[in-house]
């Protein structure tokens, strides 16, 4: 390593570095292929409709990215990341967190419903069974 | 099976794969005479513990798929409101309780000194042997119940009476599947309902190894120190009107 380049100096050969054009092909490929998939997805009934904005709002920011790849630099710039590449790696693994924490809190609701209604199951049998022992024979077998 | 009108007294007995031991708890419930209607709540068991409860006479509640040892009581619970029980007794079905000590906590309940009393092993009655590391689990939570008001010195027991307020707040959402432990006592507590214990004698039973072994004890210990902090947080619930039967 050049004894003469700075930390400093390394980073701004990082950020100064042009885009390949193919960094935003993939990028508008990335977009339309989970726009596809999502409609896929939903013709078929794999995916309920509810849970489409948010891959929806995915694949729209893929396409700004594409689009407005110097507005991922500038946001490099400010965090003090290094490269556009790493940046976008962050963004990638923050959204994986909000995403797991917003399913976490969706399956939470869902195992409490199911509970719920387990019980029910529980309860109305056994009710269900009391009156059906209550009743002559001849009504049981109506 | 019980009939169609009102139980006074409800036994819960929560039970998961015990056709081996919850015949024989049936029967020394059977000799106890406590007065109850018995309901064995089966979680979900792969075996024939829902027969095996069914032909000692007790009413059957199955639960389609295994919920956790907290659901199956909270079901007990449901049904007993539903049956208008004024109290309520829960024991474990793997033989651990002895049923003739319910009578004494569900008198202390009856007589109004209490709302929910717990059997206590370590109150000087019997001589029941703890790891040193659920000991020091036990104190932990001691510890932290004491801190938040509420004295009790053995939180982890499944074997309690209660009456009809109680059953009302822990019949809520906020009631754990899996451990309802000094969590649920701090609820009740924090919902202004009174709690007392009564010294008991208590086997070791498999359901400390089970519930409290391993990777679970590790589980166990973040989960409740998390869900006790949340009982001490959580503002309390007006309890639900009573309903008054003719």
């Amino acid at each position: 390593m050049n004894p003469t380049l700075t930390p400093e100096a390394l980073r701004a050969i990082f950020l100064a570095a042009s885009d390949p054009k193919t960094a935003r092909a993939l990028a508008l490929a990335s977009s339309l292929a989970l726009t596809t998939a999502v409609l896929w997805l939903v013709r078929r009934r794999s995916l309920r409709e509810e849970y489409t904005p948010i891959w929806m709002g995915v694949a729209g920011a893929l396409l700004l990215v594409s689009l407005r790849l110097d507005w991922i630099h500038a946001l490099t710039r400010v965090t003090g990341a290094w490269t556009a590449s790493s940046m976008i790696f962050f963004l990638g693994e923050v959204f994986l967190v909000a995403i797991c924490l917003n399913y976490a809190v969706r399956l939470s609701r869902a195992g409490l419903q199911i509970k719920n209604l387990a019980q029910d199951l529980a309860l109305l049998r056994a009710r269900l069974e009391r009156v059906e022992a209550s009743q002559p024979r001849s009504l049981r077998d109506v | 099976m019980a009939g169609p009108g009102v139980s006074e007294r409800v036994l819960v007995i929560p039970a998961y794969e015990e056709e081996a031991r919850v015949g024989a708890v049936l029967e020394a419930v059977a000799r106890a005479r406590l007065g109850c209607e018995i309901v064995v709540v089966d979680d979900g068991s792969r075996d024939a513990t829902a027969a095996v409860a069914a032909r000692a006479g007790a009413q059957v509640l199955r639960h389609p798929f295994n919920l956790g040892y907290g659901a199956a009581l909270q079901t007990g619970y449901k049904y007993a409101l539903e049956r208008g029980a004024r109290v309520v007794a829960q024991m474990d079905a793997d033989g651990q309780h002895d049923p003739a000590e319910l009578a004494e906590l569900l008198a202390a309940v009856e007589s109004g000194e209490a709302d929910l009393v717990v059997g206590s092993r370590f109150l000087g009655r019997g001589a029941y042997r703890m790891g040193a590391l659920r000991t020091l689990g036990r104190r932990l939570f001691q510890g932290i119940a004491r801190l938040a008001g509420l004295s009790v010195s053995d939180p982890t027991s499944g074997f309690q009476a209660m009456n009809r307020r109680v059953l009302e707040v822990y019949a809520r959402d906020f009631f754990p599947t899996d451990y309802p432990d000094v969590d649920v006592l701090l609820a009740a507590s924090r919902n202004g309902l009174r709690v007392a214990e009564r010294p008991v004698r208590m086997h070791t039973g498999p359901r400390a190894s089970t519930l409290h072994g391993g990777l679970r004890s590790v589980y166990y210990v973040y989960k409740m120190l998390l869900s006790t902090w949340t009982a001490t947080r959580r503002p309390a619930e007006a309890p639900a009107p009573e309903v008054r039967r003719p």
